[in-house]
């Protein structure tokens, strides 16, 4: 089985694995980093979303072959112990209700900041429409936004 | 002398021993010997839900179990107030499986801050009066000159103050009080007070373990086939092509089930990992046999719904007065449809299980685990008493986790391996092979009297039974009407309410607000159409048959609600107040209401949403507010929260919600097809709360049942009246 180098959180793991195996099923499976979440499979809700070289990535549609060289964050290197302001934000705002999809929600607005860290309410609204939250907690999303922008504009 | 750690169940005997009285609330498991062993005082527990260490940490045990619904924060709150300690010092724990009383796990009908208000209170209050027993004891003065503060124990003569955690071995030898007095809710400090969710920083750093989380020693991973028609059978399959994927360990098959979960005959491929479980499965050529009902659809259901509204319903469920008494009045009537809708939680369905010999361990979040480990101990010849349970968080449940059909399926392919497997469930999986809400159909008629009073109503109600499913199709529980028709809020002279059952060969579950979601929907909308025919304004014209009656109750039966229509009125007064129903609406906007009670969780909740019509079939909203009563309210932000999120709920069902079935199977396989509300569709809600002093009622259900309605209100009122469900089947579309 062909095995892969992969800078996962700003470490190196070698994993071995079929090329074609997603990202995904890589970071829960063989890493055992299950904040990252299987919520589709088909690019359709956003729960697996994790940083690739600063962008948010549907990690169910990248093949684990084309993820070596590349340095890969989820939501557990986003901050450890939940300093990192989106997390902040998150907290302040009282956000999740089940949590199940915020790791992905997170990763999705942290790229965004990371990029603009001045988003438009139209580029917050078509950014954010990337992750499903079942138990409807867009409301608070959106406040957390905000929140996390003040934060790092200070 | 040998010091012995002991653990909490002998903690608890002890307890009881000492006392010579049973401990409250609980079930003693396996009473052993009866010796006392020496024991080094780590912690005392006074009951199940609650233990005290000696640095006086507080665990509470929550038996209830949290898909979102925020039960491991009201709950806790409700101990740390009567024990008086520091709600931000109590760590909450899942009560272990086995700890608590039949049922007590159970988690559903928006029931857990009702069930457990007064069992929590008395536990915190009896750890208390035990803490302060012991401080009297100690300091040798009267337990009337103690009082508990903070974590703490006051002498309030001289003011010493001694700490719980060091009063524990003492308070663990006295006797559990067998009454003890509550506080006065006028001296409440933290239940009414907002409290951010516990375990919110595990959520935020991905540290939490939700079901699919789950990793054991040497576990492989499980995918599987099912046949696309409910209860149809395997004839063969060939796995040849599948066995070749690396990592696939064995290929099993299992048998379907019957009621009460409807398992599908399937094919599970089992490997070192999720993906070669995946992509194996894609490889297997299955021949079913689908039986004979794999030819209906909801195009047909929809048709014979339609034909049967206008027969005489099956059964009656509410009768006042005599309608046909009204006969020859002006008439008016009218026929609503809604759609089967699937619950769609973020974290698709999944189960750990393993087998080792006649002994079965299994991991995962259910709401009903008693019916889950009861019905899987018949199906797999295992006793009862060799079943262990993990149980763990849920990522969403609304209700798809009553159901336990993924944990009978994981037993079943577990039974077949001799090590721990995961099942998990594909998305496409999670939409076609769903508990559905039940597919609904309404014939609605009143009549007027000649100076325009509604004198008769009368409502046909139609609908596919869960019970067919979960009982067989001989059941008896189908009439799927609680509250809105059962407990009809409108004081009209003469009403009929009824139902019909029709089956489909498609399974059927709970879904969050059941069916008093499904029927406050065509209640909610006809009213406005009959104030509109009358000429009379929409909120006064309700207020008119609500305001100034009675409590009444629903039913004869033994835990029958109450209902009440003068709280109905108050959320809608209250809803209609906030967002300015009286004041001067912009052009093309308009502005739609609708209430309800969500009466078994003694809930009360109105919607007003206001729209703007942007061109005929399309609209923007543009404020919405909703306005609660459901009696104290524990944690603020919480019912805030679940508001919200139920105003998601709604309106995901009111605009774009749908599960189509043709030649028996589903039609939408994934979010794409069955779609859900997204970020850049949900407006601001504002939410309003009754300052009430009643019991607590429970509010996971509350907020959604009057969206739609509220929704189709304003619709109407802008010209066009959608009656069916979802609105963009009549063409609508919205910004």
């Amino acid at each position: 089985m062909p095995s892969f180098s992969l800078n996962v959180n700003n470490k190196i793991h070698t994993v071995e694995a079929e090329a074609d195996m997603p990202l995904l099923w890589v970071l829960r499976d063989l890493l055992d980093l299950t904040g990252t979440k299987y919520g589709c499979g088909v690019a359709s809700c956003g729960a697996c979303t994790v940083m690739m070289d600063g962008f948010a990535i549907y990690s169910c549609q990248r093949k684990v072959g084309t993820c070596v060289n590349k340095k890969i964050i989820t939501i557990e290197g986003l901050s450890e112990d939940g300093s990192h302001p989106v997390q902040k934000a998150w907290l302040q705002a009282g956000v999740p209700q089940c949590g199940y999809c915020q790791p992905g929600q997170m990763m999705t607005t942290a790229a965004m900041l990371e990029k603009n860290k001045n988003p438009s309410d139209e580029i917050i609204r078509s950014t954010m429409s990337s992750n499903l939250c079942r138990c409807g907690t867009y409301q608070r999303i959106k406040e957390a936004i905000h929140i996390a922008i003040e934060e790092i504009n200070k | 002398m040998k010091k012995e750690k002991i653990d909490r169940r002998d903690f608890i005997k002890i307890s009881s021993l000492a006392s010579g009285s049973l401990v409250i609330g609980f079930m003693v498991p396996g009473l052993r010997s009866l010796a006392l062993p020496a024991f080094e005082c780590e912690f005392f527990q006074p009951s199940a839900y609650l233990k005290i260490d000696n640095k006086g940490k507080v665990t509470v045990y929550i038996a209830k179990q949290e898909s979102g619904q925020g039960v491991d924060t009201a709950l806790p709150m409700i101990v740390a107030e009567e024990m008086d300690v520091n709600f931000r010092d109590v760590t909450v724990e899942i009560a272990p499986y086995g700890t608590m009383k039949e049922g007590e796990h159970d988690t559903g009908g928006s029931q857990s801050v009702m069930q457990m208000y007064t069992p929590l209170r008395n536990a915190g209050a009896v750890a208390k009066a035990m803490l302060i027993v012991a401080a009297a004891n100690e300091w040798k003065v009267d337990i009337n000159s103690c009082a508990a503060d903070n974590g703490e124990v006051v002498n309030t003569i001289n003011m010493k103050r001694i700490k719980y955690g060091e009063l524990i071995c003492q308070a663990a030898l006295l006797p559990i009080p067998k009454e003890v007095t509550l506080k006065n809710p006028g001296d409440f400090k933290i239940i009414g007070k907002s409290e951010k969710r516990s375990g919110l920083k595990d959520i935020l750093t991905g540290k939490s373990k939700y079901g699919l989380d789950i990793k054991v020693d040497g576990m492989l991973y499980a995918v599987a086939a099912r046949c696309p028609v409910l209860d149809g059978t395997l004839i063969k399959v060939d796995d040849t092509a599948a066995r070749r994927v690396p990592g696939v360990i064995k290929i099993v098959r299992y048998p379907g089930t019957k009621a009460p979960m409807h398992v599908r005959a399937g094919v599970a491929v089992i490997a070192t990992n999720t993906w070669a479980a995946i992509k194996a499965k894609k490889l297997l050529n299955i021949t079913w046999d689908e039986g004979k009902k794999n030819n209906e659809s909801t195009e047909a259901l929809f048709k014979t719904f339609e034909a049967k509204a206008k027969t005489k319903p099956l059964v009656e469920i509410f009768k006042k007065g005599d309608v046909t008494k009204a006969v020859g009045k002006k008439e008016i009537s009218a026929a609503y449809a809604e759609p089967f809708l699937a619950h769609a939680t973020i974290e698709p369905m999944n189960f750990v299980a393993s087998v080792k010999g006649d002994q079965l361990e299994l991991w995962g979040g259910l709401q009903l685990p008693d019916w889950a480990v009861n019905t899987i101990a018949s199906e797999s010849k295992i006793k009862k008493e060799n079943i262990k349970l993990n149980l763990t968080l849920m990522g969403g449940a609304f209700g798809r986790r009553l159901h336990f059909d993924f944990a009978l399926e994981a037993v079943k392919i577990a039974q077949q391996i001799d090590k721990p497997v995961k099942l998990i469930w594909e998305r496409t999986d999670d939409i076609q092979h769903a508990m559905y809400r039940p597919a609904n159909y309404h014939f609605l008629k009143a009549n007027t009297d000649d100076i325009g009073n509604l004198v008769s109503w009368q409502h046909h109600v139609l609908g596919t039974p869960v019970a067919f499913m979960t009982e067989g199709p001989d059941s008896k529980n189908f009439d799927e009407v609680s509250g809105v028709d059962a407990g009809f809020c409108y004081d009209i002279p003469n009403i009929n309410n009824g139902y019909t059952p029709v089956d489909m060969n498609i399974n059927r579950g709970w879904l969050r607000a059941v069916d008093i979601c499904a029927n406050t929907f065509p209640v909610e909308c006809f009213i406005d159409e009959i104030a509109a025919a009358l000429k009379k304004d929409p909120l006064a014209f309700r207020l008119s048959m609500l305001e100034n009656r009675l409590d009444f109750k629903t039913g004869d039966k033994p835990g029958s609600s109450m209902q009440s229509p003068a709280r109905i009125a108050g959320v809608l007064k209250m809803a209609a107040d906030k967002i300015g129903y009286a004041d001067k609406r912009k052009p093309n906007h308009f502005i739609g209401l609708a209430t309800h009670s969500f009466i078994f969780a003694k809930a009360f909740a109105a919607h007003a949403i206001e729209i703007e019509m942007l061109k005929p079939r399309k609209f923007a909203i543009k404020r919405v507010v909703a306005a609660i009563d459901c009696g104290l309210v524990i944690n603020p932000d919480g019912l805030m929260n679940q508001m919200q999120g139920g105003f998601a709920f709604g309106l995901t069902q009111a605009l774009k919600g749908e599960i189509t079935i043709a030649n028996s199977r589903v039609l939408e396989d994934g979010f794409f097809g069955y779609e859900l509300l997204r970020y850049d569709e949900m407006p601001a809600i504002e939410v309003f709360m009754v300052d009430s002093k009643e019991e607590p009622g429970g509010v996971g259900e509350v907020g959604v049942s009057t969206v739609a309605p509220a929704l189709c209100n304003a619709l109407a009122a802008a010209g066009h009246r959608p009656r069916t469900l979802p609105v963009r089947n009549e063409g609508y579309s919205w910004v």
